[in-house]
């Protein structure tokens, strides 16, 4: 399959990306990695008159501590990243999210902030023009239905990072700098629910840090996946737990992660976020795995990952 | 034959290796040729519906593009594997029938003007009603697929061997179960390409293919050409496990274009193309049941076997024939009945796979366990017991030759401890064995044979010109070995000219499992008739006798005064001048019965020989989430003798993979006719991180008739090594699977059936 044509600059700094976005009236895409962004383009799911790559942005690029916060640069790559010093020592649900991301060639390619900002999936999405062409429109390609679930009126298409999860557990925020400014929100705020258009980045906008506090914490990763490799999570938990109190998180079902506060470790409140998280999870047959065992494992896995940062919390 | 051989059963070098780890191999789509057009196809968005126009004249507008195309460009010719399965016109001119369907296809300078083109290409569609569901497809008043198939059963293979029923009433024990398997996708590195040159009346060709001689002569019928003006030329090929036997539906778009054109045309299909649009592995349905006596032994078989084939014929009748043949030339069947029903859906066609079989397969394996442990047996007892063994006839008349079954299954059941661990098999922990026969070769016409011609260079250097075609597992380095064997000189002194229809002689093709057998066994006549040649001239040089000369590193010598010898090459030159160079033919027809017909006269001698293999898995499962792990897996083959055991090792590991990992992951998902997972992301053929610690073990059978004893090498694994994987979950779960792949969901279901869960 071949890209379409397109134009391709590549900004020296972040003011700079900004200017050739305006330029482009909207009709651009900002590139990281483009491990994400590519294939979509190829599939024609997204058809960008310009691509914007930010590569070449020093301050994008860096790790520091300031004020109690890692700041990780948005074009950090995983791989750069999972072999940090404070998220081996600090964050052991980010560093397991991290390992547990495809594998190490992508993980060497991909940046955390294309992580954080992939674009949703689903089996009937993730396809070629003519196969969904054929298929016909759904809403997330700006048609009028859902393929997966009739009738539905939303979009339930899947939003498949790792490393969002743990970054939630461990109380992230993000900066974002865009044509109206800069701003620096909670990292759940970034999600918007909707499926078809799941981030509430405003246009233009670059996410350029990732501040995590840095507090040791002690956490795990779980990943639902078939193969032990390349394979995106049909269902991620985290849990990272600091002083006592913890936050878990379940992602790869539905649109947009969902945080649930560990107030306390007893084993009736772990039971009943394990409980709770499964109640609330929607999975529909858009994914490698029955729905319903997706569901399940919601339960099975939340546990599994607060068993497991227990143990290490003693 | 002696057994101190110099070359074969060796662990060379394969004489492909340099090229293929050097990136010098040029497969398909490497090549280039001056002034050549890429092709794009347009394919059915719909998976039933009439064709009520095709308009190609926009897109002959388009600058750049040199030639279009549909169906009314070609010449009404159907293709079929038989006389009774022509169906496929490749460009259908009445109807789709599957969504990916070829419809019509653009040749242009380049790839961005071919797709402007096919989007100005416009068709007439009339909706139908589709059926996606075989069993659905079989009811009356289905949307009929084609008028010659009613109820869309394409084929029916029925076979009634004894008295079953009467054996079934008086079994002691009797268990009928339905297995169900997902098809799987070939998932070969290589998707489909094809590059067609027609210039001065003549077609040359290159394509991925497992028979040049069969790809070439489909395409003159096609394209109503005499044979000798299609030339299907030599290619490295990128693996085919069945996908490659037949002509492709690209085959005919790129010679239709560039005969249009009058230029080269090459066509590269999208990954996504390669699963929807080429043949790919059939969904099935098995209910086994089976009647032993109260000692083990199987008094009776009755099969009902269900195949989904999609839309067209391709290679039915073998298809829905296989999985049960090798089964009944591993087993003694003394009352046997198989009903096999290949049903055509709206989905892409469905052919053959080296790993053809696994509901069926899988399932009679798994319940035998079931049945001997109820009896007090192990499944080591119980295969022993049922084995063939040589000198025995299958249910359908055919004689096994050499077999080593039983020492099979006895290496692998004793290097994994299989019959302490089996009895001890707790929950979440499981060894299961997986057995199999397979015919090398079978009786495909004037074609099941194989011819091959050989010459002495001057330098003392061979050439040798055979069909024989290589698919990636190695055959022209195996047809090497073997010149190199016989005529004494180096693997490096041999040139091999092969897979080219103008050159080569007639081969049955690398998917009968016939490439060893078979055409080696033509390459070893051939060099053996060059040999006795160069040690005629020897002998009269030398003062000995004939008898009494062997052929080793490039000299000729006398066995029993060594010192007696004298470089091949000198003979070689000696022959020139006498008028009479150092050439030989040599051909190799196996012993079958050329009458056998998959559904009219099932019965008769299917092979020459046929080879044996035991798979045994240890898995281990997560009683929370139903995960399979496969900490360690053994095989154990008999392939005859091997040619070069590091690439019969090869061939058994890769079996593990494709078909025992598989058999946990792998398998084709639908959305109605469309399909779900046409890529490599979401259909999960099995990582490095995946495969389990592999033992392999070479049973040398020494095959009386094969090259040196040989037979073929790693089949079995491929169709047994589910069987394997199923039986030890059957161990762990004291259960049976009811569908395969055995992803975490259905195993989850199968330990919280057994435990009484309700979902
Ligand atoms: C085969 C395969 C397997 C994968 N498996 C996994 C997996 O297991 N787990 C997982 O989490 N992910 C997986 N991925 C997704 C992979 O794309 C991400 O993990 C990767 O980190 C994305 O980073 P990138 O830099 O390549 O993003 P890009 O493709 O460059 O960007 C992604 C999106 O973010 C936007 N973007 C990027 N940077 C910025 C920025 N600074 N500001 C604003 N917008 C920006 C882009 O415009 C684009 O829309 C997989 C991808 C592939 C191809
Ligand atoms: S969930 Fe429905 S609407 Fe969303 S991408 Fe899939 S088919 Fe489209």
């Amino acid at each position: 399959m071949i890209l379409p044509k397109f134009n391709y600059k590549k900004a020296e700094d972040i003011a700079a990306a900004i200017a050739l976005y305006e330029k482009a009236k909207g009709r651009a895409r900002y590139l990281a990695g483009g491990t994400d962004l590519i294939p979509r383009v190829k599939l024609r799911l997204s058809t960008p008159g310009t691509i914007i790559d930010l590569k070449g942005i020093e301050q994008l690029h860096t790790i520091s501590r300031q004020r109690g916060s890692l700041i990780i640069g948005a074009n950090v790559t995983l791989f750069e990243l999972k072999n940090h010093d404070v998220v081996k020592n600090h964050f052991p649900a980010l560093y397991e999210s991290l390992d547990a991301t495809s594998c190490e060639t992508l993980q060497m390619r991909g940046t955390i902030g294309g992580n954080i900002l992939q674009n949703t999936r689903c089996l009937l999405y993730n396809k070629s023009l003519e196969w969904r062409t054929a298929r016909g429109f759904c809403y997330k390609m700006g048609g009028e239905s859902c393929n997966v679930v009739p009738g539905a009126s939303e979009c339930f298409s899947n939003y498949c990072s790792d490393n969002a999860l743990s970054l939630l557990s461990l109380s992230a925020s993000v900066n974002l700098a865009g044509p109206g400014g800069e701003r620096k929100i909670k990292l759940e705020k970034l999600f918007s629910g909707n499926g078809r258009d799941p981030f509430t980045m405003r246009p233009g906008e670059i996410l350029t840090e990732i501040r995590v506090p840095v507090k040791a914490s002690s956490g795990a990763y779980e990943k639902l996946r078939v193969r032990n490799a390349i394979d995106y999570p049909l269902l991620g938990v985290a849990v990272s737990i600091r002083n006592g109190s913890g936050r878990v998180c379940v992602g790869g079902i539905g649109p947009a992660p969902r945080v649930y506060p560990l107030k306390d470790l007893s084993k009736t409140s772990l039971k009943e976020v394990a409980q709770h998280a499964r109640q609330e999870a929607k999975p529909v047959s858009n994914a490698a795995l029955s729905p319903g065992y997706r569901k399940k494992m919601v339960q099975t896995l939340t546990q599994r990952a607060v068993k497991r940062a227990l143990k290490e919390e003693k | 034959m002696s057994d101190d051989l110099n070359i074969v059963g060796k662990r060379v070098v394969r004489s492909d290796t340099l090229a293929k780890v050097t990136g010098q191999a040029r497969y398909t789509a490497d090549l280039k040729f001056p002034n050549m057009l890429t092709a794009k196809v347009l394919r059915s968005p719909f998976p039933h519906a009439r064709i009520l126009g095709i308009d190609l004249s926009r897109a002959l507008k388009v600058p750049g593009v040199k030639a279009a195309i549909s169906g009314f460009d070609a010449y009404g010719v159907k293709w079929g594997v038989f006389r009774y399965t022509q169906d496929h016109a490749m460009l259908p001119t009445d109807k789709v029938r599957y969504v990916g369907e070829d419809v019509a296809a653009v040749a242009a300078v380049d790839e961005e003007t071919a797709l402007e083109a096919l989007s100005l290409i416009k068709v007439d569609y009339e909706p139908l009603p589709a059926v996606f569901d075989p069993e659905e497809a079989m009811q009356e008043g289905a949307p009929q697929i084609h008028e010659a198939y009613q109820n869309n059963i394409n084929i029916h293979v029925h076979i009634d061997v004894g008295d079953v029923d009467r054996a079934m009433a008086e079994a002691f024990l009797v268990r009928e179960d339905t297995f169900k398997a997902a098809g799987e996708a070939y998932a070969m590195m290589e998707p489909y390409a094809v590059v067609a040159s027609y210039a001065n009346g003549f077609l040359e060709l290159w394509m991925p293919n497992a028979g040049p001689h069969v790809r070439a002569k489909a395409l003159s019928n096609l394209l109503k050409m005499p044979l000798n003006r299609v030339r299907v030329r030599h290619i490295y090929s990128g693996g085919a496990f069945g996908g490659r036997s037949e002509v492709s539906p690209g085959d005919l778009v790129a010679s239709l274009l560039s005969i249009k054109a009058g230029r080269p045309v090459k066509l590269v299909l999208s990954r996504e193309e390669n699963a929807t649009s080429t043949r790919q592995i059939h969904d099935m349905i098995a209910t086994v049941k089976t009647g032993m006596s109260r000692d083990g032994t199987i008094v009776a078989k009755d099969y009902r076997v269900i195949y989904d084939g999609g839309a067209y014929s391709s290679t039915g009748p073998i298809a829905t024939s296989i999985p049960f043949y090798v089964y009944e030339e591993c087993y003694r069947f003394p009352n046997v009945r198989y009903n096999g029903y290949r049903v055509l859906t709206n989905k892409g066609i469905r052919g053959m796979y080296g790993c053809h079989g696994r509901a069926f397969l899988a399932g009679n394996e798994s319940q035998m366990d079931l049945m001997a442990k109820e009896l007090g047996l192990d499944p080591v007892d119980v295969r022993l017991k049922n084995g063939l063994s040589s000198g025995e006839m299958t249910a359908t008349k055919s004689l096994i030759t050499s077999c080593g079954l039983a020492q099979t299954i006895a290496r692998a059941s004793e290097s994994t401890h299989f019959k302490e661990k089996w009895p001890k098999a707790k929950r979440g922990k499981g060894i299961g064995m997986g057995c199999i026969a397979i015919m090398c070769g079978f009786p495909m016409g004037f074609r099941s044979g194989s011819a091959c011609y050989v010459k002495m260079n001057d330098d003392g250097q061979a050439t040798i010109v055979t069909g024989v075609v290589d698919n990636g597992q190695g055959n022209e380095s195996v047809v090497i070995q073997v010149a190199s064997e016989v005529l004494g000189i180096p693997m490096e002194d041999i040139n091999l000219i092969n897979a080219d229809t103008e050159a080569t002689n007639l081969d049955p093709g690398a998917y009968s499992q016939a490439a060893t057998f078979v055409g080696a066994n033509a390459v070893r006549v051939a060099c053996e008739n060059a040999r006795r040649k160069i040690t005629a001239i020897a002998a009269e040089k030398l003062g000995v006798p004939a008898e009494d000369l062997d052929l080793k590193d490039r000299m000729v010598f006398s066995m029993t005064t060594p010192d007696k010898k004298m470089p091949v090459r000198w003979i070689v030159r000696e022959a020139f001048f006498r008028g009479d160079p150092i050439a030989a033919t040599g051909s190799y027809f196996p012993k079958i019965d050329i009458e056998r017909e998959w559904v009219s006269r099932p019965w008769g001698q299917m092979a020459g020989t046929f080879s044996f293999g035991t798979s045994v898995a240890e898995v281990r499962i997560d009683s929370h989430t139903g995960r399979i792990t496969v900490p360690r897996f053994t095989a154990a083959h008999d392939c005859g003798r091997p040619i070069n055991p590091m690439a019969v090792e090869g061939q058994m590991e890769g079996s593990i993979q494709q078909a025992g990992i598989a058999a946990i992951m792998e398998g084709n998902l639908w959305d109605h006719g469309f399909l779900l997972n046409p890529d490599l992301l979401e259909y999960k053929v099995p990582l490095a991180c995946d495969m389990p610690e592999i033992d392999t073990i070479i049973i040398s059978s020494m095959d009386p008739e094969g090259p040196f004893g040989a037979k073929e090498g790693g089949l079995t694994i491929r169709m047994n090594a589910y069987s394997a994987i199923a039986c030890a979950v059957t161990n762990a779960t004291d259960a049976l699977f009811t569908e395969l792949p055995l992803t975490p969901d259905r195993v989850l279901t199968i330990l919280e059936r057994k435990k009484g869960v309700k979902k």
